[in-house]
């Protein structure tokens, strides 16, 4: 075949047209996949470490005195759980790191010396006194966590070479620290506490696990609300109702709550179910209902995608075998429609179990130093919990946050992976 | 003799502002099978789901006994179809009928063979299980297997009744498809294009079995082969335009037709 000059000029251009086409999409696939690996990164780099914390292995004297017990009284089990309760567990913590490093006289240096062990020491102390683990009169040896600022030290985020004056880890705490390391009293452990703990104003003490519950909470009450009545508001919408003025205005009023900004739902959270019902503040039973309002509208397209997509000839089938339409779509319809609704409604929970602004306007912004145990206890979300540490001037949250990022990605990842599996075994099918 | 099972009086069809079938009355004997041919949109299919009611799913669909205008010389619908299709002497379209329990003594197969997404055995236990016919389960493994040897599937599926209904073949689907219709205990069978998604060989295993079928059960079939309307049916009707325009004994009417479009279509010069 020849081909004359122009048509082999027509050629080359189209070829190069070709190849310049495809290279932006390759372009556009590396930019974004350039700023999720950039975005994984920081995040990875910057949060491990939260998992871990540092613990001084420190030996207590709970005396008599101390512990402020008469060992010649006899005390009711009440009344002795009671004075164990409330002795002056810092005391002996600080008694304890004096008598780690006698030499140590000024005030001053005692202040430090005292610092140095987080409050979470007095809580794991108190925790054995009253599980019976250490004795009262006895010594008692045990793992208690250090301060944030020592172990933001230990981790390597503070230089050592900076003018004292800069740095909130003292040279004497340094010198102390490294004496402790050289006796091997000092262990990084996996922090598993970290996820059932609640907030703390001690980043080494701050856990996500109050977060973790409320946002539990948060999806189970958006799950049992936006699936039921928006799978019921599917089928009616799909199966029953007929196409007229009004479905239609239904129709696009649906697909415009979809995009409503979230926060606007969190007003009229705040107007309606606190305001005006008085539901109670910062719980996860408003804030559950604040996002099965905006999930809703998600679940209902994505239902109704679902059963539109039943073949007709299934419904034909089960009509004509004299199947009511309520068992034609109990029966038929729904079974084969279920994967589709999952996934969407999967989804919707997924986009509820990022989203912050809601929440902070109907007060979970809160800081809640305590695990909810129900659904109208206060409580945190996980979106939440990353936004106050975020905000916080500690040194130790920025790790923090960013691990508290990391698990709640994690949780994404399941769901979304969920919704994937399904998709794929609908297909199959 | 032969006694008629539905007798159809001036029943019409109209799609919104569209007319789809007008004015047919006819006649459809008992355990015999009337075929029903035409061209594609001719009103066939549309007459068949008035037999079961079917047409009341479809919202702009208005079933309806018409009259003549004689002012304006046409046809004119009426507001509702009582009176239209009598069954058994009954009107079908009476308010006080039920007409999904119609649809359980009017059984349909349709045009591509569309077993439900479960198991073989579920497929054809579920009319009997939604319409009480089983008490125990024995009754009901006796009704699945009755109903699947009628059908002519038994020997071949019996030893997989778990497996999927979907997994069989086309023909093997569409004969799954009349033994889940009859297990339903109809007295009549609607067929709508039965054969038209099959090939040749497993279509004549398909009219095999209407010849048997027809011995219990009162059998419609819409069809677009001429030749297989003459295989297999007692009585034809020819449709064009949404009109009844012949209705005769089969032999009679492909051999002597008495109107000139009804030999047009038969002789393959249109439609």
């Amino acid at each position: 075949m020849t081909l004359s000059q122009e048509a082999l000029k027509r050629r080359a251009k189209r070829r190069t047209a070709e190849t310049r086409f495809r290279s932006y999409g390759i372009i556009a696939l590396g930019i974004a996949g350039a700023m999720l690996l950039t975005l994984f990164f920081t995040v990875f780099t910057t949060g491990i470490s939260a998992f871990w914390r540092h613990e001084a292995l420190i030996e207590f004297q709970l005396t008599e005195k101390r512990m402020k017990i008469d060992p010649t009284a006899s005390y009711s089990d009440a009344d002795y759980e009671k004075l164990a309760r409330s002795a002056p567990y810092n005391l002996i913590v600080k008694d304890a790191m004096y008598a780690l490093f006698p030499d140590v006289k000024k005030r001053k240096h005692k202040k430090h010396l005292g610092k140095m062990i987080s409050y979470g020491a007095e809580i794991a102390l108190r925790n054995a006194v009253l599980k019976g683990k250490a004795h009262v009169g006895d010594n008692f040896k045990l793992w208690v966590p250090v301060s944030d600022d020592l172990d933001t030290f230990l981790k390597g985020y503070i230089d050592a070479s900076l003018p004292e004056k800069k740095r909130r880890v003292k040279d004497n705490e340094i010198e102390w620290v490294h004496k402790l390391q050289d006796n091997k009293l000092i262990r990084s452990s996996f922090d598993w506490g970290f996820f059932t703990r609640a907030d703390s104003r001690e980043p080494e003490m701050a856990g996500m696990g109050g977060a973790i519950k409320g946002s539990f909470y948060l999806l189970l009450v958006t799950f049992l609300l936006s699936v039921p009545i928006g799978v019921m508001a599917a089928i009616y919408l799909e199966e029953f109702a007929r196409q007229n003025k009004f479905t239609d205005f239904i129709e696009i009023n649906i697909n415009n709550l979809a995009a409503v900004p979230s926060i606007i739902f969190g007003l009229l959270g705040l107007a309606m179910f606190l305001n005006f019902l008085g539901f109670p503040r910062s719980a996860p039973l408003v804030g559950g209902m604040v996002l099965s309002l905006m999930t809703l509208p998600t679940v209902i397209i994505a239902s109704r995608n679902a059963i539109a997509a039943v073949p007709p000839t299934l419904r034909e089938a089960a009509i004509g075998l004299g199947a009511s339409p309520m068992q034609t779509v109990l029966h038929h319809v729904l079974p084969v429609a279920l994967p589709g609704i999952l996934t969407g409604t999967i989804l919707g929970l997924a986009r509820a179990l990022g989203e912050t602004a809601p929440l902070i306007m109907i007060g979970m912004v809160a800081f809640i130093a305590s695990v909810p145990d129900s659904i109208v206890d206060p409580s945190s979300a996980l979106p939440v919990q990353i936004f106050l540490w975020v905000d916080s001037p500690e040194r130790a949250f920025v790790a923090k946050s960013n691990a508290a990022i990391m698990v709640m990605l994690g949780f994404l990842l399941v769901m979304n992976g969920t919704a994937a599996y399904l998709r794929h075994r609908a297909e199959e099918r | 003799m032969t006694s008629v099972k539905f007798s159809v009086n001036q029943l019409t069809v109209y799609y919104a502002i569209k007319m789809g079938m007008q004015n047919v009355s006819m006649d459809i004997n008992d355990r015999q099978i009337t075929a029903l041919i035409g061209a594609s949109g001719c009103g066939k299919s549309t007459f068949l789901r008035c037999l079961n009611r079917m047409n009341d799913l479809i919202h702009v669909a208005k079933v309806s006994r018409c009259t003549w205008d004689e002012a304006n010389k046409a046809f004119v619908p009426t507001a509702d179809a009582t009176g239209a299709v009598l069954m058994d002497g009954d009107d079908i379209y009476a308010p006080t009928v039920d007409a999904v329990e119609l649809r359980q003594k009017v059984g349909m197969v349709f045009q591509k063979p569309n077993p439900f997404p479960k198991s073989i055995y579920d497929n054809v236990a579920y009319g009997p299980r939604i319409h009480g016919l089983a008490g125990t389960q024995d009754e009901l493994d006796q009704i699945v297997e009755e109903s699947l040897t009628k059908a002519g599937l038994w020997t071949e599926v019996n030893d997989r009744l778990k497996q999927p209904g979907t997994s069989l073949s086309g023909g093997q689907q569409q004969r799954l498809c009349i033994a889940r219709a009859i297990a339903a205990g109809p007295e009549v069978v609607l067929m709508d294009e039965p054969c038209s998604a099959l090939d040749p060989i497993a279509t004549g295993i398909i009219e095999e079995l209407m010849g048997e079928l027809k011995k219990d059960y009162t059998i419609v079939i819409v069809t677009h082969s001429m030749s297989q309307a003459r295989r297999v049916s007692d009585r034809t009707s020819f449709f064009h335009l949404g009109e009844l325009v012949e209705m005769n004994d089969t032999e009679q009417l492909f051999d002597n037709p008495e109107n000139d479009q009804t030999k047009g279509f038969i002789s393959g010069r249109f439609g």
